[in-house]
């Protein structure tokens, strides 16, 4: 059995960690909280870079034929974005995009295509550099609070990659955001862009006015030219809805796992100084029986 | 006399910055400057870098330092979209003047008439803009 003092010192160090655990459980709250209002503010510029596009594409009777809206003939590169966090203690956070990345990776190299990397967040770039799988873009230092430029320059890296050929196709993995609770990993194409996710008009009607109005409105430039500006931002802003419901999940995931460290290191605490008291009876007794013993011996 | 007004949102991807009531709004599209007044006739026009100034009045200007965006006027109403918008104050020059070297190593790295290249550029444009407004703002 361990000595007294061993345990004491054990339950010491227990609880320092314990103080530093809850500490982190409430930044990651209070993070959390930001990192959800921006979600939500990002909804209102998403909505309204959606219908001047389609105001846009209606002027210009049709869509120009843009590099990043062109499939490349053959799929012979796919490019895999992971995204994670710059920082760990986050529960299976990090770990889960980075094997579903590579899971993903198997099956197309399974089926003859190479594949390449690119990653935002330093956990993603450590372990894919670890794993000989150097990115050829990364981007970290920000996921604790990503900005718009932060999003642009990784759309700015990957539609680079496809248009000039590096890459035929490219996915992105990231963490959604579904609660506090539960995230959910997330495998979405972003190159080629679809012209169906820009012309979708499902979730808005347009009235009679709007298509009135419309036809005296003034261009500055041609429409096709404000629409080759447009189509990419879809591309940036895809990235920084993924890059802000990263981080709102790393916050979650640190929350949840540091919550259950400060639970686990209660329930020690409390089996720790279960034994040490344990421990104190033994001595005690073991004191008494020596006294019984050597007052029988007198007698 | 006091000029008729027209009703400013600009909006960014972080969300609102300025929802109010202007006599004008002047800024700059890819074709060049533009001032806008009340009663405008509808608009779409593509911005780039530039100082956005929204005059509530000849003396009440507001200031931003706009980077690349969108000018959509509609029934009297103007919304500019646009990728950031920051105060002037709070540009840091040291932080651009190193953005814009970044810029300009990609520009040069970069394979001539390539994708890189024109991204490099369009940086470069946006923080040179940026700078500009930052040194007369610390005047």
């Amino acid at each position: 059995m361990a000595s007294q003092r061993d345990v004491k010192n054990r339950i010491a160090s227990i609880k320092n960690i314990e103080k530093i655990t809850r500490a982190m459980q409430m930044v990651a709250a209070a993070r959390l909280r930001r990192a959800e209002q921006r979600i939500a503010a990002l909804r209102p510029y998403a909505g309204a870079i959606r219908r001047m596009t389609r105001q846009a594409a209606e002027a210009a009777d049709n869509v120009p034929s843009l590099p990043i809206l062109k499939e490349h003939d053959s799929i012979n590169t796919v490019g895999i974005l992971l995204v994670t966090g710059d920082r760990g203690l986050a529960g299976a956070f990090n770990s889960q995009i980075i094997r579903a990345g590579l899971r993903a990776a198997a099956q197309h190299e399974a089926a003859g295509r190479s594949v390449v990397y690119f990653a935002s967040g330093r956990r993603g770039v450590s372990t894919l550099k670890f794993r000989k799988k150097d990115p050829i873009g990364e981007w970290v230092g920000f996921t604790d609070r990503p900005a718009y430029g932060d999003a642009r320059a990784i759309a700015e890296g990957v539609m680079t990659a496809y248009v000039d050929g590096e890459v035929d196709q490219v996915e992105i993995f990231y963490n959604g955001y579904v609660s506090a609770l539960t995230q959910e990993v997330r495998r979405e194409t972003l190159l080629p862009l679809q012209q169906a996710t820009i012309l979708d008009e499902s979730d808005e009607d347009v009235d009679e006015d709007d298509k009135q109005s419309r036809s005296l409105v003034e261009y500055e430039p041609d429409p096709e030219e404000i629409l080759a500006r447009l189509v990419p931002d879809y591309v940036e802003i895809s990235i920084f809805r993924a890059l802000l419901e990263s981080t709102a999940s790393e916050h979650g995931a640190r929350m949840t796992a540091m919550r259950n460290a400060s639970e686990n290191a209660s329930d020690l605490i409390d089996d720790y100084t279960l034994e040490m008291n344990r421990a104190r009876q033994a001595d005690i007794t073991q004191e008494i029986m020596e006294v019984v013993a050597g007052a029988e011996s007198l007698t | 006399m006091a000029k008729s007004k027209f009703t400013v949102e600009v909006l960014t991807p972080e969300g609102e910055v300025f929802k109010d009531e202007v006599e004008m709004l002047s800024t700059r599209t890819s074709v060049g400057s533009i001032g806008v007044l009340a009663h405008h006739q509808p608009l779409l026009a593509m911005l780039d870098p530039t100082e956005l100034r929204l005059y509530r009045s000849d003396s009440d200007i507001v200031r931003f330092a706009q980077g690349e965006g969108y000018l959509q006027v509609a029934d009297n109403h103007a919304l500019v979209l646009v990728e950031e918008a920051h105060e002037p104050g709070e540009l840091n020059g040291s932080d651009l003047q190193e953005r814009l070297r970044k810029a300009e190593q990609a520009l040069s790295d970069a394979e001539e008439g390539s994708e890189a290249e024109r991204a490099a550029q369009r940086d470069k444009r946006r923080w040179e803009a940026f700078l500009r407004i930052s040194g007369t703002s610390a005047e």
